[in-house]
């Protein structure tokens, strides 16, 4: 721990300047003392009455200087989209704290992460690690089904790096058959459960592309096993996340698609679904977009337009409404994969969930859904929200895929306010936690990498600080009144909006809409008083009248 | 009675009705002199559907007649061939709702359609329906309309000092467009009023229209003065307007024309009023788009609006190609301009455009609406849509005769009613809290300005509306609006008053397309109004509670 400390403190040349001036978003501008430590960014006025900046390093995108004369201007660009600027007197002071930041926020060893540094403040109720493990999950599926199995194939994570230590199987595979599978898919990602529709027994698999090659390599494991899970008689549906072409060129590299003649129980379809770079360019357009100053409505529009994130979010939401359809309107199996099978399969799968499951839809169900599709799933968070919108650097594996996926969950959650558990917030919170966070939660590519950095022993579970009441108080949705049907969203791009919560947030002032939510919380809560006033009032009423018989008499 | 002669077929039996957001139902259709009326064929729970027939904008008629290809297999008999005929008529209605009707027999269908189409769009204000709706719980009233000028005036205290009321138009004869009493600085008597009206394009002379309590300032409207190509002056004009900033440095002018529209206004005898001859006026010009303009953009809106095609980004082009949000960003910021004049840098204005009766209107509207918590009260809303657009006199007949889908040729129509309520609309949204009422409110108004059973908005001006007599003959849509259960229905729940501005945000970002309106019959938005219903009902229910 002491050669870490000591790795900070070479890094942070001027550890304090007084006399910074700080603007930020929505909130009076304050004039105090900047301190750097190895994981904040702090300004305090010492003064009751403002409320002090605590900025993660972490959460720093990019940060721009300049001077004027001997005032220097520092902008911090934020992942969660925010900007600030610091104002700094002396060249010398502003460009060593610039440094500082520079070089503070993009550390990229992991163990010098907050998150091991970060003691809870706060009283755990529940340790979110132990929340959702695995075998827990499947005793659900057991009650439902025994067509399926617990597989510890992967308990050293040896045959599939991205995938946990169990996962469910058909159960008259054995461990042998599924080594063999293995080799056949992408990154040893074998097709396992992702989720089991309770009301007609349908599956939804996910995998790795199979690797058919140029000279279409066939696997009889990897045929047997799927087909294992149909019924008699049924097709599936095989739901590729790429376009055929992009599908064909696959071929090339190793990789391919499931071909008629060897599958020939099974349909597929391709869905064009954008990845990795091109949806970061997205994001990178629409914050631009957002941010522009200009008060003409068509260059608004246009750059909306150009920036093809809307785009990208109805084609998310159409594959999974698709995949949702084959399960429950056709009663069919579904088998989706992409090229890996940790991005785009996985917007398929949980949003396609969040469609069939009314589990989902609540706190808890929506947490294990993350945890399930795509923490243990392999989804390499630590890659892709390295850098968010505001990056200078060159993108490597950076993309807001995860973002893609809280966005469509948004767009759901509008088109059904009272179908869901939680509120817009919640998801917003994802969204900040997934880019910069004190929580462990979201550090690592995979469960593999989570292991190997001990990450329940050494850190603190998002879902322990979510889940305490004064917490999901803040979280919950008001409107919620549980839901037992499948919920069809629109798709038509009349219908889909832009998250104003996350890509408006710091540009216009949410205080009015924020008053308006109070407001209705605040009628809800008293109608709920005032319903169970009446109740008592009723009970009390009935017991008097049989009390008395004389009530009774006209 | 004449509407006899329109209507050859008044019912059909085994006629099948598909609605938006709603399952087909088969049933009797009836034709009547004002309206389309289809009853379900279900004894359990039988639905009607009363529709005016004033509410539709277009219809598009498809006769199948199945003996064409039938043909080939003909087999089949002559009665059997001519009951196989059948029509589909489609109708879109001004509300933008599009209904479709499935008709047996080719005969009945282009009957109906015919019907339709004629008594769809008479022209005759005095046979509309208005003039024929008596419901039996109400009467007709004492008093028609919230409010007359002259109860206005007497109401506002703070006028007595340096405003009174002139009757100088009582017979229509100076202004056929205003209203008989209008409310003017004292020092100007009722000659110099009719010689400044002459100076102004309909004899719109400028007159109070919005008294600022907090400082005394005010917003006067007018139309443009008439200058022409070799500026004449009005000196009794400029002493009108003299005498409204009385004890004020300066006034300002806000010309909702850009400056070569206002100058080009002077080859067809207009103008604008020239800084030599109103040296303590400054002038503003902001273009803001109206008439024919306006109502292509509706119509480009509404197609881009049902376009099935789809595809994200051609959603998102025909938006933005639409302009509709050009527009309305343009109102508002028009308006938070005039605030600004007022509110903050504390000054009168005068608002005119070239004839004073659309533009105009639209932001001395929403400028009250943004500086006085009077207006933003139900009653205060509608009192003010009283004064600003049926007593100064928005050609309603003429703007309105049409809507989106219209295949008519366009004439004097344009969304500009539209268009304030859709500013409203994103005060609203900007503002949960500060407005009395709801969006159901703005969603009724702008159903009933195209189509209505009540007598608000027929006819072009208050003249003419004596002179059909609508105020002794129909029923009023505000009075109606303000009835107990329909009050509790359209005001807003979360409302809090607040005596300060409600500046709107007028960035691109900020600004929505109004759902509620213009997507209303797609399913998605219904499931925000069943949420806005639910928290409706427990507000009423409140209201129930503390009463018993």
């Amino acid at each position: 721990m002491s050669t870490e400390i000591m790795e900070f403190a070479e890094l942070i040349k001027t550890p304090r300047v007084d006399g910074v001036v700080l603007h930020r978003p929505f909130m009076p501008t304050v004039e105090g003392t900047l301190c750097l430590t190895g994981h904040h960014l702090i300004l305090s006025s010492r003064q009751d009455n403002t409320e002090e900046l605590w900025l993660l390093h972490s959460n720093i995108d990019s940060i721009e200087k300049r001077f004027v004369g001997s005032l220097g201007h520092i902008t911090v660009k934020c992942k969660d989209l925010r900007v600030i600027q610091l104002e700094i007197t002396g060249m010398e002071e502003c460009l060593n704290i610039a440094s500082s930041i520079e070089a503070l926020s993009t550390l990229d060893l992991v163990s010098l992460m907050y998150p091991f540094f970060y003691r809870p403040m706060f009283e755990v109720i529940e340790d979110g690690w132990n929340s959702f493990l695995p075998q827990n999950a499947f005793k659900d599926l057991e009650s439902m089904t025994d067509e399926w199995r617990l597989s510890e194939v992967n308990k050293d994570f040896s045959l599939c790096p991205s995938y946990p230590p169990l996962v469910a199987v058909p159960k008259d595979f054995d461990d042998e058959t599924l080594k063999k599978v293995a080799t056949f898919r992408h990154g040893g990602r074998f097709p396992v459960l992702s989720y089991y529709h309770k009301k007609n027994g349908m599956v939804m698999m996910r995998a790795g592309q199979p690797l058919t090659g140029t000279n279409g390599r066939r696997c009889k494991e990897d045929e047997k096993l799927i087909n294992a899970t149909l019924r008699p008689g049924k097709r599936g549906y095989i739901i590729d996340t790429r376009a055929i072409n992009v599908a064909q060129q696959a071929k090339a590299r190793g990789g391919g698609f499931e071909l008629e003649a060897n599958y020939p129980q099974w349909r597929r379809i391709h869905k064009a679904i954008e990845r990795y770079n091109v949806l970061q360019e997205s994001l990178i357009k629409l914050v631009e977009a957002c941010n522009d100053q200009s008060h003409s409505m068509d260059r608004w529009l246009s750059k909306l337009e150009a920036s093809n994130w809307q785009t990208n979010v109805k084609e998310i939401l159409t594959t999974a409404c698709l995949a949702a359809q084959c399960i429950d309107r056709e009663g069919a199996s579904v088998l989706v994969h992409g090229t890996e099978g940790t991005d785009s399969t996985l917007q398929v799968t949980s949003l396609a969930q969040i469609i069939l499951d009314p589990g989902c839809r609540t706190v808890k169900g929506f947490q294990s859904l993350v945890e399930r599709e795509w923490l243990q799933a392999g989804h390499p968070f630590q890659q892709r929200c390295a850098q968010s919108a505001f990056s200078n650097s060159k993108p490597r594996h950076e993309a807001p895929v995860f973002l893609l996926f809280l966005d469509c969950v948004w767009q759901i959650l509008r088109q059904f306010p009272c179908s869901f558990e939680f509120n817009e917030s919640f998801l917003v919170l994802l969204f900040e936690h997934a880019y910069a966070s004190q929580f462990g939660t979201f550090l690592g590519n995979s469960a593999a990498e989570r292991a190997r950095l001990c990450l329940p022993e050494k850190t603190v579970s998002l879902w322990s600080w979510v889940n305490r009441p004064q917490e999901l108080e803040r979280l919950t949705n008001p409107l919620y009144e549980p839901n037992s049907l499948v919920i069809w969203p629109s798709v038509a791009p009349q219908s889909l909006l832009l998250w104003e919560g996350v890509f408006l947030r710091w540009n216009r002032s949410s205080k009015c809409l924020d008053e308006a939510y109070e407001e209705m919380v605040h009628i809800i809560e008293y109608n709920k008083e005032l319903q169970t006033k009446v109740n008592s009032l009723r009970r009390q009423l009935a017991q008097l009248e049989t009390e008395d018989p004389l009530l009774h008499t006209p | 009675m004449e509407f006899a002669e329109h209507i050859k077929t008044a019912n059909v039996e085994d006629v099948v009705l598909r609605q938006p957001l709603q399952p087909p139902s088969r049933g009797t259709l009836c034709i009547t002199g004002h309206h389309l009326l289809f009853s379900d064929r279900e004894e359990s729970d039988s639905r009607q559907v009363l529709l005016l027939l004033r509410n539709i904008d277009a219809i598009e008629k498809s006769v199948e007649n199945l003996t064409g290809y039938s043909g080939f297999f003909s087999n089949a008999s002559h009665s059997e061939r001519m009951s196989g005929s059948s029509g589909t008529i489609t109708m879109k209605c001004k509300d933008l709702r599009v209904l479709q009707l499935d008709i047996p027999g080719m005969e009945q269908c282009l009957n109906i359609a015919h019907s339709i189409e004629t008594l769809s769009c008479l022209d005759c204000v005095s046979a509309m329906y208005p003039f024929f709706y008596r419901p039996v719980d109400l009467s007709l009233p004492e008093q028609w309309g919230l409010s007359s000028p002259e109860m206005h005036y007497s109401q506002m205290k703070e006028l007595y000092e340096k405003w009174r009321l002139s009757t100088v138009n009582r017979d229509y004869s100076v202004c056929p467009s205003y209203p008989p009493a209008v409310i003017v600085p004292k020092s100007i008597d009722d000659d110099t009023l009719k010689k400044a009206a002459k100076f102004r394009q309909g004899g719109r002379f400028p007159v109070l229209c919005y008294y600022h309590k907090k400082n005394g300032m005010v917003i006067m409207r007018s139309s443009q003065p008439l200058l022409g190509a070799n500026r004449k002056r009005c000196k009794e004009d400029e002493l009108l307007l003299q005498a409204v900033i009385e004890g004020s440095d300066k006034g300002y002018i806000i010309d909702t024309r850009s400056m070569q529209q206002a100058q080009q206004a002077r080859m067809t005898g207009g103008g604008f009023e020239s800084k030599s001859f109103y040296d303590r006026w400054k002038r503003f010009h902001r273009q803001m788009e109206r008439g024919k303009a306006l109502q292509e953009s509706l119509i480009k809106l509404v197609e881009a609006c049902g376009d099935e095609s789809n595809n994200m980004d051609r959603w998102l082009s025909k938006l933005e190609n639409s302009k509709w949000l050009s527009h309305v960003q343009n109102a508002l910021s028009t308006a938070g301009l005039l605030v600004e004049c007022v509110e903050r840098d504390g000054h009168s204005v005068l608002v005119h455009g070239s004839e004073g009766t659309d533009c105009s209107l639209l932001i001395s509207t929403l400028a009250q609406l943004i500086m006085d918590p009077c207006c933003r009260t139900m009653e205060g809303f509608l009192g003010l849509l009283e004064r600003e657009w049926i007593q100064a006199r928005h050609p309603f007949q003429q703007r309105c005769a049409h809507s989106a889908y219209s295949h008519a040729r366009l004439q004097q129509e344009s969304p500009v009613f539209l268009l304030l309520l859709d500013c409203v609309w994103q005060l609203w949204r900007q503002f949960p809290l500060a407005l009395g009422f709801s969006e159901a409110l703005l969603l009724r108004l702008a159903t009933e300005v195209y189509a209505s059973d009540y007598g608000t908005f027929l006819c072009n001006s208050d003249q003419e509306r004596c002179a059909l007599e609508v105020k002794e003959r129909t029923h009023c849509l505000f009075r109606a609006l303000l009835r107990p259960t329909e009050r509790d229905y359209y005001s807003n729940p979360l409302y809090e008053r607040t005596e300060l501005a409600i500046w709107p945000s007028v960035h691109p970002q900020s600004l929505q397309l109004w759902k509620g309106y213009f997507l209303r019959w797609t399913q998605q938005v219904r499931h925000l109004e069943e949420a806005q219903e639910e928290i409706r009902n427990m507000v009423i229910e409140w209201g129930k509670l503390a009463r018993s």
